[in-house]
């Protein structure tokens, strides 16, 4: 460079990078964009991608970058620090006290005042009001009419008159597994454990479906919070009832099972306070959020998974146990849930990053998921892996003799406590399906694909959001 | 800047040491903290997309004025931040110490521990002072008899980004062989702090070269002092030790010439686009000062400015978050109806904006005034005592009205070219809006 007026001139030159927008190119799966490097080699990460398509269909190998790279990303567009490594997105979740769960995202103006938000004794305690419903006995009375909501959508595709939904042909019947069983069952589980009537259920799948799509703070935020407000407006009416009259669950042969959850909660006292009509509320919009949509995600990702591998397929049938196995595999290869916020509440420093007090620090349950320190082979789906623990889930997590726990449910005082009810609808669900299911096989015409036009679309961030099944009838 | 103070390292579950805490930080909170959204509150006239738009990029102020009137406090959930447009709203957090913090650019770089920041000490604020004045008008002589003659000069670039670049090198005193490279490094460093990372790779090796190319000039003029900046900096005596090349390019560093560079290019666009204020400056040379004022409201080159609450603060019926990020938008609030009549129109005799440097709360004589951020807060020295330097807003407006004055006199007649078809712009989000060609055609007097 000559002089100034030399320099000064380049800057008219408005061919350089426009801004926070890029069309970042569709890459191979399991292959990242060249985003540049340092002079030492080290990949350069643009958090741009974040906001990407390439990056949600095809994130695992970015999330490597920062693994490997920056491990606690400092990423200034979004104004958030990306904790990706298992130890430490672990660790976080353990330190309640350090890493507290409030302010939350965009969830608070939808959801309400929920347990996602709480930390400490007052998160402690209200968690037990109505975690203890869906573990141990409680959820063990519960399995009989999960199978019985399974067996009735199954049923129920003789009946349907969608040709996207059922359609026959020459002794091969081809069903969309979301819309035929997986979007609704889900929705009708947490109906009947909260003890919804018949009638309202409708109205509540559109309630469900409002609130979900207005989690984004987006232009349908305000559909969601209508949604959320019509939802307490209707929660308001039942919990006068129940206050008053409690109802009850029972099972096929009229056997008591005891009070449903809406009616434990009525009577539920923190401080020697009822709970609110909204705190009530907030929790039943809590459980709905959290158990339709993700326990959707796992059935749909299981069957697309499992059917791209048929070696690992055929092994189920022959052990039944399996699917046990298959269920967490699948959890670790392409959870429903990405991830959970967090903000720290000291100045720390973590990986040698300084984050001052009050940062959005997400903890990215994917990439701690697909962390290789962890998992060998993170990418490959196997449901036989030996690092993978998969018996029973445990708040504190387990790690020993080589095996670990996934992330999707989280660890620590905010462990899913749907984790096991999802666990028995996934599972259950599946065997009923695989029962009625004679040879099934993914129709490939009907699906997405790939960039190469090929093979089948990775399931990237979001879950399968239909699967095409041929079976024989 | 938060203060860190190291203490105990916490061990995680699984033997990884993870935190070091400070005491900072109230620790979690609980239940009442939260506050939930109510249907009336949704946001649903703008999606946090746009605002990291190419349309938003080049003309802001549409979904500014949404913001504005609709959002005051606006939560962005992309860019997880809150945005602050009203003027009243904007100066008064701007001001507030106590409750927000800025964050220096060192800390955007991830290097806070490097160099100190001497914009605060009083030779170093003279030696600035001094040389901006000395140099200002016999540079833009300069710069005017070079485009005298030629058939377009394109003001964007050749002046506006020109002048305080060269500006800055005689303030420094930089020799005149190592001018373009030493600019050429400065501007990387100054466009690396943010997001994109390959900016921030640039300008990480601009400081690493700066920092190596100061060494020997200033012990160089630590025994042989000048009368200028690097001279003055190299002299300094300060309690914890003598000053260092990290010094003064962290020094360099905070500072800008952004406001004066965007500034200047704002301002002769806005002129060449409204021929009729150009004739009125003409005719009454004393307006070129309240053109300078009215372009730094109609037109600021750093539209906003980054704060964090420095603990959970009540404002706007809210809770906000300690750690907080609030978006200060300088381009919503300067075009706020509420302070100013007309906003959106360009007039350079103006009677309802400030016309002297603004100080305190920018409301010297009673009226507001354009905010800008890139010159930094209003002097906290509201009597400009003797024993200071006239405030970093007041050398601006003197260098651009010095260095407008000049081109007025040199040439007679200054139009935008035919066909030219200028617009002002943010290559990048977060980087200053302006004109970066404005094709003009100078007749010498």
């Amino acid at each position: 460079m000559a002089s100034i007026a030399d320099f000064v001139s380049t800057l008219a030159d408005d061919s350089q990078d426009p801004g926070a927008h890029k069309d970042f190119p569709l890459m191979p799966e399991g292959e990242a964009y060249d985003m540049g490097h340092a002079p030492d080699g080290t990949p350069l990460f643009d958090p741009r991608i974040l906001d990407s398509h390439e990056f949600m269909r095809n994130p695992y190998p970015y999330y490597r970058i920062l693994r490997d790279h920056y491990p606690v990303f400092h990423d200034k567009l979004h104004n958030t620090y990306w904790v990706t490594r298992y130890d430490d997105v672990s660790n976080c979740y353990f330190d309640d006290e350090g890493y507290n769960t409030i302010p939350k995202g965009s969830s608070s103006g939808v959801l309400g005042n929920t347990q996602l938000e709480l930390s400490g004794i007052e998160h402690r305690r209200r968690r037990n009001l109505y975690g203890q419903h869906l573990v141990g006995q409680a959820l063990k009375a519960r399995v009989p009419s999960i199978q019985r909501l399974a067996r009735q959508k199954i049923d129920d595709w003789d009946t349907i008159d969608d040709e996207n939904v059922v359609s026959e042909k020459d002794g091969v019947r081809t069903v969309a597994l979301g819309a035929a069983f997986a979007n609704e069952f889900p929705i009708r589980v947490v109906c009947e454990v909260l003890g919804f009537p018949e009638e309202a259920r409708s109205d509540f799948y559109y309630w469900y479906n409002s609130m979900m799509s207005g989690l984004g703070g987006s232009e349908t935020h305000k559909q969601g919070l209508e949604a959320r407000q019509h939802l307490e407006d209707y929660v308001e009416g039942i919990v006068a009832e129940r206050r008053d009259t409690p109802t009850y669950l029972y099972d096929q042969d009229g056997k008591n099972l005891g009070k449903d959850i809406i009616s434990k909660l009525c009577e539920s006292k923190v401080d020697d306070d009822f709970l609110s009509t909204e705190e009530i509320t907030s929790n039943i919009t809590l459980i709905v959020a959290a158990g339709g949509e993700t326990t959707r995600g796992a059935i749909m990702n299981l069957w697309y998974l499992l059917l791209q591998h048929p070696e690992q397929f055929a092994a189920i049938q022959q052990d039944d146990a399996l699917w046990d196995a298959a269920f967490h595999e699948t959890l670790r290869h392409s959870s429903p849930i990405g991830g959970q916020p967090r903000h720290n509440s000291f100045d720390v420093e973590l990986q040698g990053v300084h984050v001052p007090a009050g940062s959005l620090m997400q903890m990215v349950d994917f990439s701690a998921n697909h962390d290789e320190r962890i998992f060998k082979n993170p990418e490959t789906f196997n449901i036989f892996r030996d690092d993978l623990y998969s018996g029973k889930l445990l708040r504190s997590g387990y790690r020993k003799d080589g095996r670990c726990s996934h992330m999707a449910f989280g660890v620590g005082p905010h462990l899913c406590p749907g984790a096991w009810i999802s666990h028995q609808e996934a599972v259950e669900g599946s065997r009923i399906l695989n029962a009625r299911l004679k040879n099934p096989r993914i129709n490939f015409d009907k699906q997405p694909k790939d960039i190469d036009g090929k093979s089948l679309a990775p399931i990237g961030l979001i879950s399968v959001r239909e699967l095409h099944i041929d079976y024989d009838v | 800047m938060s203060a860190t103070q190291p203490s105990d390292i916490i061990y995680g579950r699984n033997g990884v040491a993870i935190t070091k805490r400070t005491g900072r930080g109230g620790g979690y909170r609980n239940y009442e903290v939260h506050q939930r959204e109510r249907v009336g509150e949704s946001t649903e006239q703008i999606k946090p997309l746009q605002l990291i738009s190419p349309e938003h990029l080049h003309d802001p102020y549409p979904l500014l004025e949404i913001l504005r009137e609709h959002y005051p406090f606006y939560r962005d959930w992309l860019a997880n931040a809150y945005w602050v447009t009203r003027y009243n709203d904007v100066t008064s957090l701007f001001a507030d110490d106590p409750n927000y913090e800025t964050r220096s650019k060192r800390w955007y770089y991830g290097i806070e521990n490097f160099g100190r920041d001497l914009r605060e000490e009083l030779p170093v604020l003279f030696a600035q002072a001094d040389g901006m004045d000395t140099h200002a008008e016999p540079l833009a002589v300069e710069l005017a008899s070079q485009f005298a003659g030629r058939d377009g000069t394109d003001l964007a670039t050749e002046f506006a980004a020109r002048f305080p670049l060269e500006l800055l090198t005689r303030v420094l005193d930089i020799p005149r062989d190592d001018r373009a490279r030493f600019v050429e490094r400065y501007w990387r460093m100054q466009r690396g702090m943010f997001w994109d990372p390959l900016a921030q790779q640039a300008g990480r090796d601009a400081i690493t070269e700066l920092t190596a190319y100061f060494e020997p000039l200033l012990e160089t003029r630590r025994s042989a002092p000048g009368n200028d900046l690097v001279s003055t900096i190299a002299n300094l005596e300060l309690d914890d030790g003598p000053t260092t090349a990290a010094d003064l390019v962290a020094t360099l560093l905070e500072g800008d010439h952004e406001t004066l560079h965007g500034g200047l290019a704002n301002l002769w666009f806005l002129l060449l686009t409204h021929p009729e204020q150009l004739d009125l400056v003409r005719s009454e040379r004393r307006l070129l000062k309240h053109a300078w004022f009215e372009t730094l409201r109609h037109s600021t080159p750093v539209l906003s400015a980054q704060r964090f609450a420095r603990h959970e603060v009540e404002r706007f019926g809210k809770l906000i978050p300690e750690g907080a990020l609030i978006v200060l938008s300088a381009a919503a609030a300067n075009r706020d109806p509420r302070i100013f009549d007309a906003p959106d129109q360009f007039r350079v005799d103006r009677r309802d904006v400030c016309q002297r440097e603004p100080r305190g709360m920018y409301r010297a004589d009673g009226l507001a005034a354009g905010i800008a951020f890139g010159l930094g807060r209003p002097t906290r020295h509201p009597a400009v005592p003797e024993d200071r330097p006239r405030s970093l807003y007041a050398l601006t407006r003197d260098a651009a009205v010095t260095a407008s004055n000049v081109m007025l006199e040199t040439f007679h007649e200054i139009r935008l070219s035919s066909k030219a078809e200028p617009t002002l712009q943010a290559r990048r989000i977060w980087e200053m809006h302006t004109c970066w060609k404005l094709p003009a055609t100078l007749t010498s007097s």
